[in-house]
């Protein structure tokens, strides 16, 4: 039989636990990729996955983006409502770009693609504001 | 009679040997000097100068000079075209859309222009004319860092002035 003094120490340390996993619960981490291309110099086609991380990610943390979440909580929402400051950052961040051109019998077609590699983020939500971080 | 025989036996031995002479092409005259320059061209080694005209020196692409060094900063400014497509549901889609597109003609500008642009042509000529005429260009590059100064749009063409850093740092790490 537990006396009631290591009741309450083992009371504490569940409740210790617990707000530990919660804090780690909400920085998670998300697998980003954004590649568009463009072709004679009009926009082809656009795409951006994203998807959490089933493995924890290594590297060092870069510089933070904060976006608006409007009480949502998932990041797929959050980044298509801040599409445009989202893509500017990733811009920012880097681009891989790849661009080919064709001139035959003095026809000219071109075709660019930019890609951000698939690159993990360390996202923390809150109730107003998200927290982005690349790590590399 | 005697005196008249010995003239004439002289005229004809000086006419014969001035005809000897005159067609005699290693003879030791300068006129024969002149034709046998004449007959054998020689290569010349230096090159023709024509009169006032400089001299073009070949041009050095690589020079040994480093362009950045740990003071200086160099600044490289492009502007990328766009277009939109022509089916668009707003006018703000076929902006943000030709938008894009500019933004990745920048970068792609910018890359040429730091990094090189690498070129293969090939032309097909058949009966002194040109068949198939063939070139094409292609970039690879990463590029960031890079930032927007200025965006125009008119009549579906979208323009954006962008420009990029570079440092010593960048590239000493």
């Amino acid at each position: 039989m537990r006396s009631r003094d290591g009741n309450r120490t083992f009371l504490r340390r569940f409740l210790f636990i617990t707000l530990l996993s919660s804090l780690a619960l909400n920085a998670s981490e998300y697998l980003i990729s954004y590649r568009y291309v463009v072709k004679d110099s009009a926009l082809y086609n656009e795409t951006l996955y994203v998807s959490k991380a089933m493995k924890k990610c290594d590297g060092k943390e870069q510089e933070s983006i904060f976006l608006n979440t409007d009480k949502e909580k998932s990041l797929k929402k959050i980044i298509t409502n801040n599409f445009e400051e989202f893509i500017y950052y990733i811009h920012k961040l880097g681009l891989h770009i790849n661009h080919k051109d064709k001139t035959i019998n003095l026809e000219h077609t071109s075709t660019s693609i930019l890609t951000l590699k698939t690159t993990c983020f360390k996202v923390d939500i809150n109730d107003n504001l998200a927290k982005i971080t690349p790590l590399k | 009679m005697k005196y008249s025989l010995l003239i004439v036996a002289l005229l004809s031995t000086s006419s014969l040997l001035s005809a000897f002479e005159l067609f005699n092409p290693f003879g030791d005259s300068e006129d024969s000097e002149t034709t046998k320059m004449t007959s054998t061209p020689t290569l010349q080694t230096h090159p023709v100068q024509i009169a006032d005209t400089p001299t073009i020196e070949p041009v050095n692409m690589r020079p040994n000079k480093n362009l950045l060094t740990q003071t200086q900063r160099v600044r490289v400014s492009v502007i990328g075209q766009g277009v939109s497509p022509t089916q668009t549901a707003s006018p703000a889609q076929a902006y943000a859309l030709a938008k894009r597109a500019a933004i990745a003609d920048g970068y792609r500008l910018i890359a040429e222009k730091v990094k090189g642009v690498r070129v293969e042509g090939q032309d097909l000529i058949q009966n002194m004319m040109i068949k198939r005429s063939f070139i094409r260009t292609s970039v690879n590059a990463m590029v960031k860092n890079a930032n927007i100064i200025e965006t125009t749009f008119k009549d579906g063409l979208c323009e954006v002035e962008m420009e990029i850093v570079l440092s010593y740092v960048d590239f000493s790490l």
